[in-house]
């Protein structure tokens, strides 16, 4: 057999013929000398420039932020049979399709009503007769979640009213649910879509019905997660040691995993219209990102619902896990049993066996709000401190809030909350001040590689590494994963960084 | 961009859509089904890959957020392109008007990274408000010196693909035919629409370099925005791939008398006559000769390879669903390698890609103009395929259906082009249908005996 030679595209510059290509290439760049690059790229990392960089007043650069509507589709897709449909123009939702591809490995349905200039001046409601009854036709769902773009934001289109008519013109069934929420991407982020779909599936589905007798569930929504798949599947677990009975409200963690048995699926799992219903009458719902569901879910929830809502208890870090455990224990009346507190020695146990590896080991940080915070708070428990917080999409109130946590905690006081800051703002901060590690997801690698400071990917989007959000984060096993997710990391670094003299059997 | 200008670009008069309708226009995306990219998606990603400009997106972060360095689009140097620009608007700049915002932004684009030229993009939501980018453009450019560039690439306008054109627009009003070469070369060529996907431009370029043929600018994949500016100076065009950039083809014939051909690098003989083909424009016979030399030569030498890998391929079935150009090139490319291509896609096709389908299919070639993923499952089940190769919204489909699946749209990791290419093409498609995962799933499981 001839051996196939076959030349790899990432060694391509190493070979002549292509460096003197590349040498040709620039006399077209009319560019500066290579000393005056040099000069110009240790120059952005300097303190004067960070200063600059800190002052910018319109410009935004590598953003980490997604918009509403991104946020709204992943709620609606965690309800049975539910197919999502934005209200506005196409490419959005072509995007969104592909970010959950890519982060998730799976399809991912959602249609839009592709919006047109003709809209742009009419308005939307023709598209969205249309667009829902070919929806309803093509992907024969039991309910279609309605968001919104800019476009028809910016129209002002209602979607009540809309919604209404289509029914009217015997778009969809008459009794047929169409939940819908406003998620102008000019306002907020994915987290604030999926606060608002959220609310908006259960006002919608709950409307008008009578509260029932109240029975000792809770409810358990997820939020806005990368790692639903791996997260559901663990919390459901541990409220079934404890004995607890539960409702997932936008459970996706089905629709988000299907197995590879021959059929394309367009809906799995996800809470039913029935489940809806019932879960007006648990005791409370539990919000595990609470960044999620921090405006109007919680309203509906507390005030549509008359029923408890627990929002600031992240089950991320031994302690975060502890306070759900509690929580939940207080709550339901149901204890804790022998089992998790095993678990729980055993995370301890793996953190212990890695400190030598964390302990003041200085990381800037970047992501959703609750993420970022639980996640610092998890690192410190490992000895880690936190050096750079950046949160795009983190409110002042937030920011300021956990500047002042940080403050009265040993291991957060080197810490800066940098809310509304982009990522061009952190790679100065680090080129700055410099951290041992840099927490976040992929939109980080290039700094990363640039500074030379490993990357432990936790976050969303994840597109350059496979299944990592296929593992839970949260609870004791979530510990683990973490823990590993970073130790390994640093050690891989160690070892790629090692001399001869250092490049050890035993770390 | 007015009503009027926008009519003249929908009635592109070398694009096939047009052809014969009374009231010309490209396809329009269905309300309510599943959509495939917008307009500004179009435009960003034509232009993009122009590696040492800044692209500033006007508009809601999210426009940006979601695309930003997400392509394959390689650059052998300046890396300006994949850093993400926005003028991120909020609610009050909805209500007041984004402009002042973006005039600030772009001089602070310019102080910080002084680039040869910034790109501002124009969505849905700047568009509706009213937001003059033109002007701005031209304010800002007189002011700096530095060349700002309107691309009025608003989402709702239409298709990724009419985005394609608006950029190939923006480029013929305000950038090609603005400089000179420093040295002149009496063979120059333009590769319009090869975006270097995976390192695939870098499969044929020293190819050219042999030949002694300068590519004065692939558009746009590596380029750089003076090479843009001087595309006007080549001696002729290639098309490669999709018809996305046909009008700047089209009226570089108009305007400058370059002439163009559309071509394809995937597939030895594909390749061949493309390479064949511009020296050929080049109008110096000893240059056709030693192209046509070259190409044997290089034909020859991957001849063993791709015999061996036919063992692997020949009959084996395809489902292809791509666009374009794609959709008949690498059907040549495929049969050669005595595989049967048993069904294309020709959703983003025109009559001419399909008369060159009927060419190479026959006349009873299936033709597939709508790609739902249930669709192409059904097509593919119905005629007993062995592989699907389609983008990459829907391979995941396709795994779940138990099907191997193949990428040969922008996220393909691996350069399919050139004559190297048809052989890690070949390998992509032997290694995907023979991979044990497949084996395993279409066995029943083993507890269903028991």
């Amino acid at each position: 057999m001839t051996e196939l030679n076959i030349v790899d595209h990432n060694g391509l510059f190493k070979r002549e013929e292509y460096q003197v290509s590349r040498e040709k290439k620039k006399a077209f760049e009319g560019c500066s000398s290579a000393d005056e690059v040099q000069k110009t790229i240790e120059y952005s990392r300097s303190e004067e420039y960070k200063e600059k960089n800190f002052k910018r007043e319109a410009l935004t650069i590598n953003p980490s932020k997604a918009c509403q509507p991104l946020g709204a589709i992943l709620a609606a897709v965690g309800f049975d049979g539910c197919l999502p449909y934005v209200h506005g123009s196409q490419g959005c939702v072509a995007y969104f399709r592909s970010h959950f591809n890519r982060h998730f490995k799976e399809p991912f349905a959602a249609v839009s009503d592709s919006m047109t200039e003709d809209s742009a001046v009419f308005g939307g409601q023709k598209n969205l007769i249309a667009g829902l009854k070919n929806a309803h036709a093509i992907y024969k769902p039991k309910m279609i979640a309605v968001s919104t773009t800019c476009m028809a934001e910016v129209i002002g289109d209602d979607l009540n009213a809309f919604i209404i008519n289509a029914r009217k013109e015997g778009s969809v069934p008459e009794n047929f649910p169409v939940p819908f929420a406003h998620t102008p991407s000019f306002v907020g982020s994915h987290i604030t879509g999926y606060d608002n779909m959220m609310r908006g599936m259960l006002f919608h589905l709950t409307h008008g019905i009578t509260k029932g007798a109240e029975t000792n569930r809770i409810n358990i929504i997820p939020g806005f997660d990368g790692y639903t798949v791996g997260n559901i599947k663990e919390i459901k677990r541990i409220l079934g040691l404890m004995g607890v009975e539960h409702i997932v409200l936008g459970d996706n963690s089905e629709i988000l995993n299907t197995p590879m048995d021959g059929e394309y699926r367009i809906y799995m799992g996800g809470t039913t219209l029935d489940e809806v219903k019932d879960a007006m009458n648990s005791k409370a719902t539990f919000s595990l990102l609470g960044d999620s569901t921090a405006k109007v879910t919680a309203e509906t929830i507390k005030k549509d619902w008359g029923q408890k809502y627990v929002g600031d208890v992240v089950p991320l870090g031994v302690s975060g896990t502890d306070a759900f455990l509690m929580k939940v224990s207080e709550v339901t009346g149901m204890p804790i049993p022998a089992e998790l507190e095993k678990e729980r020695g055993q995370a301890l146990d793996a953190i212990a066996d890695s400190n030598y590896y964390l302990h003041g080991k200085k990381f800037a940080i970047y992501g959703d709000p609750s993420y970022v915070e639980a996640l610092t708070d998890f690192f410190m428990e490992l000895g880690a401190e936190p050096k750079h917080i950046v949160c795009t999409n983190g409110t002042k109130k937030w920011g300021n809030g956990l500047s002042k946590k940080l403050a009265a905690v040993d291991f957060g006081k080197k810490a800066t909350v940098h809310h509304g800051a982009d990522l061009w703002q952190l790679r100065s901060l680090m080129a700055t001040e410099p951290v041992d590690f840099l927490v976040g997801n992929t939109h980080g690698k290039v700094m990363a590689k640039e500074l030379n400071v490993p990357l432990v990917r936790i976050g969303f989007p994840i597109f350059d590494r496979h299944h990592l959000h296929r593992y839970p984060v949260f609870g004791y096993q979530g510990v683990i994963n973490l823990l590993q997710w970073t130790v390994n990391t640093l050690m891989e670094d160690l070892d790629r960084n090692a001399g001869e003299h250092n490049y050890d059997f035993v770390r | 961009m007015n009503l009027s200008a926008l009519r003249e670009l929908y009635k592109e008069p070398a694009c096939s859509h047009n052809a014969k309708k009374e009231t010309p226009a490209c396809p329009r995306p269905t309300p309510g089904r599943a959509a495939g990219g917008c307009s500004f998606d179009g435009a960003y990603i034509s232009l993009v890959p122009i590696a040492d400009c800044a692209h500033m997106v006007h508009g809601p972060a999210s426009c940006v957020a979601n695309t930003w360095n997400n392509r394959g689009s390689l650059s052998s140097g300046p890396s300006l392109y994949r850093t993400a620009f926005t003028s991120d608007l909020d609610n009050n700049d909805v209500v007041f008007g984004g402009e002042k915002k973006l005039f600030k932004a772009v001089k602070e684009i310019i102080e910080k990274y002084s680039p040869p030229a910034i790109f501002v993009y124009q969505t849905c939501v700047t568009a509706m408000i009213g937001d003059d980018i033109d002007a701005l453009c031209r304010a800002v450019s007189a002011k700096t010196g530095v060349p700002v560039i309107p691309v009025d690439s608003p989402g709702f306008t239409g298709t990724k693909n009419f985005g394609n054109r608006l950029a190939g627009d923006a480029l013929l009003n305000h950038v090609i035919g603005t400089m000179e070469p420093a040295t002149p070369h009496p063979f120059n060529a333009n590769l319009i629409g090869e975006f270097n996907i995976a390192g695939e431009l870098w499969a044929v370029l020293p190819l050219f370099d042999r030949l002694g043929i300068r590519i004065i600018c692939s558009l746009s994949g590596d380029s750089r925005y003076h090479q843009v500016a001087m595309m006007h100076r080549a001696r002729a065009n290639m098309m490669v791939c999709s018809r996305a950039l046909l009008n700047v083809a089209r009226r570089m014939e108009e305007k400058y008398g370059i002439p163009f051909f559309e071509g394809s690098f995937y597939g030895a003989a594909n390749t061949s006559d493309a390479i064949v083909k511009i020296a050929e424009l080049m109008g110096e016979d000893g240059l056709l000769e030693k192209a046509k030399t070259l190409c044997d030569e290089e034909r020859k030498k991957i001849t063993p390879a791709l015999e061996e890998l036919k063992t692997r391929l020949e009959g084996k079935r395809v489902l292809l669903y791509t666009g374009g150009v794609k959709s008949w090139s690498i059907v040549g490319a495929l049969q050669e390698l005595g595989m049967t291509v048993i069904a294309t896609g020709t959703r983003k096709s025109t009559e001419e890609d399909k008369l060159r389908i009927r060419e190479l299919m026959g006349d009873d070639a299936t033709m597939i103009s709508e790609g739902s993923p249930r669709k192409l499952l059904e097509i593919f089940n119905k005629y007993g395929a062995d592989v699907l190769m389609a983008g990459g919204r829907n391979q995941y489909t396709a795994l779940k259906a138990r099907i191997p699946f193949v990428d040969v749209n922008q996220e393909r990791h691996v350069p399919f082009t050139g004559f190297d290419g048809h052989v890690r093409l070949a390998k992509a498609v032997a290694d995907a249908i023979e991979n044990p995962v497949f084996k395993l799933t279409r066995k029943p499981s083993p507890f269903e005996a028991l």
